[in-house]
């Protein structure tokens, strides 16, 4: 077993996106990472608890990057928004020495502590520093030829800057973790970087409908077959149009070896045909 | 001084001919110019017609905004060099404005929905007495409230840039609601908050998708999208009820009760409404096809969750 890692299941791993869960483990298993689940772990918050109250977002997060500590992991989560907002409480808590011993002090009622030494991670920043572009090469077992694929951020991973993983001006990453995998990219195409609409579900879900289809269309203009992308939220938000979206977990999964069964292709809404 | 070379390429847009295109001017300038001093030796030294909008020159009047690769700023405020990308820097004019030529956008529409939100103090007259010998006291607790939101120079950098307009051109905007956050902290304002949220309502608060893109084109840090949060925190204290306020209350329920949100439940609880319960019943659906068992369903309890709820519960307290 090769390194270890914290895993953080937001919302988007359970229930009715379960399958999420597994397509993540497949994934560690693939990259030859030992899975350490933080199952005290709660929600980030998903920007809504903040309509409770900001100290709560921060506590609920700096209560889940100490779970991490205390296990001696980092903490990796596939989602934009989880690793976002998780992001930016860390930004908050070590930029903010009485924050950070307020929080503590509340903390320590259930015997954690935030330190700050944990690294916050998401699939993007986890291949590219935590496993290395190399070693990630290593791990794929065949080209998934003949198809064109789209890359599709999202927003969280590039905003705001101070959390962002990437130049977001001129982001190059996403591409990077794909194109080993043996697709042909197809990016520049009319509004890659527009949102998802994904946190307008339930307060305006006609807002979210306007939003959605807009990459997938203009990826498709742009002559791509597919969309990939990293987030379950994006992924959640987008799939079920006319275009399919995948999760990038899910082609990596194909590309270390497994079938697009394994990979759990069909609980994808809009079906997704690789020629293998 | 050290010059280098790249390709400034530029969104044109000619009213005359409503023509709109990309062209590239190849410079080679001083590494120190700002984005705006570039355009001032393009419209110099190549192309007098290149028109742009600038007064200040020091990040203060507001008037310089623009989409430089992709994200809005001040072109005044921002080094050229620091953005060229592959040789290239590419500037076009603010989104969800209308074009008048070039780099230059009609504001008015983002006025025009300014002054929706009354962005004015109406004094209290309880805090805010109405003879100029005595004063009117704002104390430094008070005034941390809204301080950083009192620096927007109305620059439309975060309007420029927003998600929730590209999808809802009706939406008030991030500068918009920030300054309806500004009055509503203000002690000094003697407009009712439940007035006060009514403003946000339409196509307000709820239409925004917390993209954060206002937090990274705003050149004075103002947060609109956390202040919205706040807006709608405001909103569901003050007894708003609709999908957001539920959404919110349920939200921090499930939370508690399990250290999880239960979305088979979410839809049904947030809209109230036949559409939400056909929802959760489709999840139900779905669930069983599956092959899950019903305590499966919905997010269970961990572990030490008693622990859990104390630690919530003493949040909440010092939250107060
Ligand atoms: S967070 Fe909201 S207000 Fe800010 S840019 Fe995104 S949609 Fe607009
Ligand atoms: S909030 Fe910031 S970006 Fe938006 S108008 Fe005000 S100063 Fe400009
Ligand atoms: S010219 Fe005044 S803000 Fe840029």
């Amino acid at each position: 077993m090769g390194k270890k890692i914290g895993i953080y299941p937001g919302c988007c791993f359970q229930g009715a996106d379960v399958h999420n869960y597994d397509i993540l483990v497949a994934f560690l298993k693939n990259m030859d990472l030992e899975e350490v689940l933080l199952d005290r772990s709660a929600c980030c918050g998903g920007g809504v608890i903040d309509e409770t109250n900001k100290l709560i977002v921060y506590g609920l997060n700096a209560r889940n990057i100490a779970l991490a500590e205390e296990a001696g992991v980092d903490l990796y989560t596939p989602c934009n928004t989880c690793y976002m907002i998780i992001a930016k409480t860390k930004l908050a808590l070590d930029s903010d020495p009485k924050l950070k011993e307020k929080i503590n002090e509340i903390l320590a009622e259930e015997g954690l502590e935030y330190k700050g030494t944990a690294t916050i991670y998401h699939t993007l920043n986890l291949i590219r520093d935590f496993i290395g572009l190399e070693e990630y090469k290593s791990k794929l077992k065949r080209k998934i030829e003949g198809v064109k694929v789209a890359p599709y951020y999202g927003c969280h991973v590039l905003a705001p800057n101070e959390v962002a993983l990437d130049d977001p001006e001129n982001p190059t990453l996403l591409k990077e973790i794909l194109e080993p995998l043996g697709v042909e990219i197809v990016d520049g195409y009319k509004n890659e970087y527009t949102c998802c609409g994904y946190h307008a579900s339930y307060t305006n879900p006609q807002q979210k409908e306007q939003l959605a289809v807009k990459p997938l269309e203009g990826a498709k203009e742009a002559g791509a077959d597919l969309v990939a992308t990293p987030c379950p939220l994006c992924h959640k938000a987008m799939d079920g149009h006319d275009e399919p979206i995948i999760q990038v977990l899910q082609l990596i999964n194909v590309a270390c070896g497994m079938t697009p069964e394994e990979a759990l292709f069909h609980y994808n809404k809009t079906p997704v045909n690789l020629a293998l | 001084m050290k010059k280098i070379k790249y390709i400034a390429r530029i969104k044109r847009y000619n009213p005359d001919t409503k023509e709109s295109y990309w062209q590239d001017f190849p410079v080679e300038v001083e590494d120190s110019l700002t984005v705006l001093e570039l355009l001032m030796y393009i419209k110099d030294k190549i192309d007098g017609s290149l028109t742009f909008r600038a007064f200040c020159r020091s990040a203060i009047c507001g008037s310089c905004a623009m989409v430089i690769n992709g994200r809005a700023g001040l072109s005044c405020k921002i080094q050229a060099k620091d953005k060229i990308r592959n040789g290239v820097i590419r500037i076009e004019p603010l989104h969800h404005l209308p074009v008048v030529k070039d780099l230059v956008v009609d504001q008015e529409p983002a006025f025009d929905k300014f002054k929706k939100i009354k962005p004015y103090l109406v004094p209290d007259p309880k805090k805010v007495p109405d003879s100029l010998n005595s004063e009117s006291l704002v104390t430094p607790e008070e005034f941390k409230l809204y301080d950083k939101q009192t620096d927007c120079i109305l620059c439309m950098a975060c309007y420029g840039s927003c998600n929730a307009l590209e999808g809802e051109e009706k939406y008030l905007g991030p500068f918009q609601l920030t300054k309806a956050f500004r009055f509503i902290a203000d002690s000094r304002d003697g407009v009712d908050i439940e007035e006060r949220i009514k403003l946000v309502e339409d196509h307000g608060i709820w239409d925004c998708v917390q993209c954060q893109m206002c937090l990274a084109a705003c050149p004075k840090g103002i947060k609109p999208a956390e202040d919205i949060l706040e807006l709608r925190r405001i909103a569901k204290d003050s007894g708003e009820d609709n999908p957001g306020t539920r959404r919110a209350k349920h939200w921090f329920a499930d939370v508690f009760a399990t250290g999880q949100i239960d979305k088979w439940h979410l839809p049904e609880n947030a809209f109230g409404d036949e559409v939400g319960k056909e929802m959760t019943k489709q999840l139900e659906e779905e669930f069983r096809a599956r092959g899950l068992k019903e305590e499966e369903f919905g997010p269970q309890p961990f572990d030490g969750i008693e622990q859990f709820q104390k630690f919530l519960k003493r949040l909440v307290k010092e939250a107060e």
